[in-house]
């Protein structure tokens, strides 16, 4: 056994689309809200960098003016002092330099050189393996310079805090979305699964139409469509078993025939009476032979099966043919075949199928006519189409009796003949292979019949 | 015996008309249902050999007139269809027997012998009469329990004077079960036969009955 391909699951697939959709909107939010709290925790904090540089500045400054000019060189000052400055001021940091070379003044936990090089406004630094945050300020014309600065790690445990309970939740969700999506799913599944569940318990012979009441919206189409294709199956399984039967009880007569005339011929007391039922046994085997082989023909003009080859083929040309071939046919019965002359008469098609459709008709013509009579064939070019007619002087056919001539196994009962009853189905076929349209009329002056075969011109190649 | 043969197809037909023939049947062949139902009016057949599929009129309407007509001939359909379906139809229409396409001539020629039996109330297939014996199956007459050679012919007028042992048989109703339409029949064909079954089997088996025809007691001396 094969490896079945792999078949995608409408369930896992809905379920991964929806928690994929759901986490990437979630982590998108997520992503979003953290860049924004990460600049809102930015601005804050610089404004609290800012704000602790200038009350420093403030501090120093009147200290400086008083004189005092801080001769004491590094001097520690404990940020505890300035607590209540912030939350965070623990982790602020300052320095104080004089002409912005000299330390004067710093945070116990501050580093010991100089915070940044710029000596302006925020910049960024690192220092060992840590970044920090700047500000710098000088208190004033020709006094200490004043740098304040927090290590970054700060601030993004703040933000890393933030995007971390917007996450919480999605974690959970995640799961529990999962588990409602699945049952959801299988719920809205139940009535595709029981579809299949009724088409897998079928008979192959049940070809009666699904329960489709209780079909969803979305698998009504489904239900419907396989119904449409139950009853067309069943259709062809109908007219398939009719046409075996038919043909199976086409073929006993015949048979029966054959039987008959080769046991007379083996009871035969005479010589005569041997060899007339021995030419009859030979008569039958064609017969049976015959209706085989138009059997045959029309089982290979199933519909749907392509026919090649398939090439611009002469009509004239064909029925001229044909004709040659059937003529001595024609002349057992002293019947004359005639064929109209005329221009140019192309048809697209396969010159097999074109050949049989002719003889089939020449031959029909043949067997309906009275002996010395005469069957003409006209193929005839017109702008659109090519029409080619096939008359004789036979009996014709009555109008009612026109439409049933087309079906299989129909014969005109007491004619006499002992065709296969096929002949004008298998014509029929090769009009439909060739999109030709067939007719039945009388023939001139409304004796006989006339048959019609009608082919579109070809489009010039 | 004069059989009727209802069958549009002619190789057929023919088969069937030759094949019964030469078992001693004489076969009137009709190609069609009407053709049927007016031989079944002005000849009277020991049985019919009936194909359903008929011009005109089909071997079921044929059947049906026949027996709202009263004609208890014994019919035997022919057809290609095998379905019990088919067969019960058939039979309930007044149809005896039923044989399905190809057939055995043998068997058709033994259903039919046996149809014709029963019609008659002959049951045994062997007849018997005195020391006259005559197997219509096996197509064999003894007489004293010696086998003796008969032609076609003689064998079927024995076998219809048996058959109405008892009663006088003119010449004209031993002609019509033993002759078709179209045979030629020589003025005293009956007579020659009848002398030659005579020779053959013993002369005053067969009584002449002046004016009225012949006649096969039942018992030899009565």
């Amino acid at each position: 056994m094969t490896k079945p391909p792999r078949r995608f699951s409408v369930k896992r697939r809905l379920l991964f689309m929806l928690l994929a959709t759901v986490a990437l909107a979630w982590l998108l939010t997520v992503l979003m809200s953290y860049r924004d709290a990460r600049r809102q925790v930015d601005a804050l904090l610089d404004a609290h960098l800012a704000q602790s540089a200038a009350l420093l500045a403030a501090q120093l400054g009147a200290e400086f003016h008083e004189g005092n000019e801080g001769e004491e060189e590094r001097e520690e000052i404990d940020a505890d002092d300035l607590t209540h400055l912030h939350q965070y001021s623990r982790q602020v940091v300052f320095q104080i330099w004089q002409d912005g070379r000299r330390l004067l003044l710093h945070s116990a936990n501050a580093p010991r050189e100089r915070l940044a090089a710029q000596e302006k406004g925020f910049s960024d630094a690192v220092h060992g393996d840590e970044r920090w945050r700047v500000f710098s300020l000088w208190i004033g014309p020709g006094q200490p310079l004043i740098q304040v600065g927090e290590r970054h790690e700060v601030r993004d445990r703040i933000v890393g805090s933030i995007a971390e309970h917007l996450l919480q939740p999605l974690l959970i969700a995640l799961p529990g979305l999962a588990v409602v999506i699945w049952f959801g799913v299988t719920r809205a599944l139940t009535p595709l699964t029981a579809l299949s569940a009724q088409v897998m318990q079928r008979d192959p012979e049940n070809l009666t139409p699904l329960e489709a009441s209780e079909a969803p919206v979305e698998v009504a189409p489904l239900v419907e469509s396989l119904n449409r294709l139950f009853a067309r199956v069943r259709a062809s399984l109908d007219n398939e078993r009719r046409f075996t039967a038919d043909a199976a009880h086409e073929l006993r007569t015949p048979l029966a025939a054959l039987k008959t005339q080769a046991q007379v011929a083996r009871a035969a007391t005479t010589d005569s009476e041997r060899q007339r039922a021995l030419d009859n046994v030979i008569v039958a085997s064609d017969r049976a032979a015959h209706l085989v082989e138009q059997l045959l023909t029309l089982a290979r003009l199933e519909p749907g099966r392509p026919v090649s080859p398939w090439q611009r083929c002469e009509l004239r040309a064909v029925a001229a043919a044909t004709v040659a071939e059937l003529a001595p046919l024609a002349r057992r019965k002293n019947i004359e075949l005639e064929l109209d002359p005329g221009g140019p008469t192309p048809v697209d098609g396969n010159p097999e199928l074109l050949r049989i459709l002719l003889r089939n008709l020449i031959d029909n013509a043949v067997r309906y006519s009275p002996t010395g009579s005469v069957i003409r064939l006209a193929v005839t070019p017109e702008r659109t189409r090519v029409a080619l007619a096939v008359t004789d002087q036979g009996p014709g056919l009555a109008s009612e009796e026109r439409e049933k001539v087309w079906q299989r196994f129909y014969r005109i009962l007491g004619s006499g003949e002992t065709g296969s009853g096929l002949g004008l189905s298998i014509v029929k076929r090769i009009a439909d292979v060739h999109q030709a349209a067939v007719s039945l009329d009388e023939g001139d002056q409304g004796k006989g019949l006339r048959v019609t075969v009608i082919f579109r011109y070809p489009e010039p190649a | 015996m004069r059989l009727l043969l209802v069958e549009d197809d002619l190789l057929l037909g023919d088969g069937i008309q030759a094949g019964l023939g030469q078992a001693g049947f004489a076969v009137d062949w009709v190609r069609d249902g009407v053709a049927g139902e007016l031989a079944l009016k002005t000849e009277p057949y020991a049985a019919v050999i009936l194909d359903l599929g008929l011009p005109r009129l089909t071997g079921l309407e044929l059947l049906g007139r026949l027996r709202a007509a009263g004609n208890q001939a014994p019919v035997l359909i022919l057809t290609a269809r095998d379905a019990i379906a088919d067969r019960v139809k058939g039979l309930d229409s007044g149809a005896d027997d039923y044989l399905v396409k190809p057939f055995d001539l043998h068997e058709l020629a033994a259903r039919l012998r046996a149809l014709i039996r029963r019609a008659r109330g002959e049951p045994v297939p062997v007849m018997r009469i005195g020391a006259l014996e005559l197997d219509a199956a096996a197509h064999r007459v003894s007489f004293e329990g010696h086998p003796v050679e008969l032609s076609p012919r003689e064998f079927a007028l024995l076998n219809e004077l048996m058959l109405h042992a008892g009663r006088v048989l003119s010449r004209e109703q031993l002609e019509r079960q033993l002759y078709a339409w179209g045979e030629e029949v020589e003025s005293n064909a009956i007579e020659v036969h009848i002398h030659h079954l005579r020779r053959k089997l013993q002369p005053e088996l067969i009584r002449t009955i002046r004016g009225v025809g012949y006649l096969l007691p039942r018992e030899p001396h009565d």
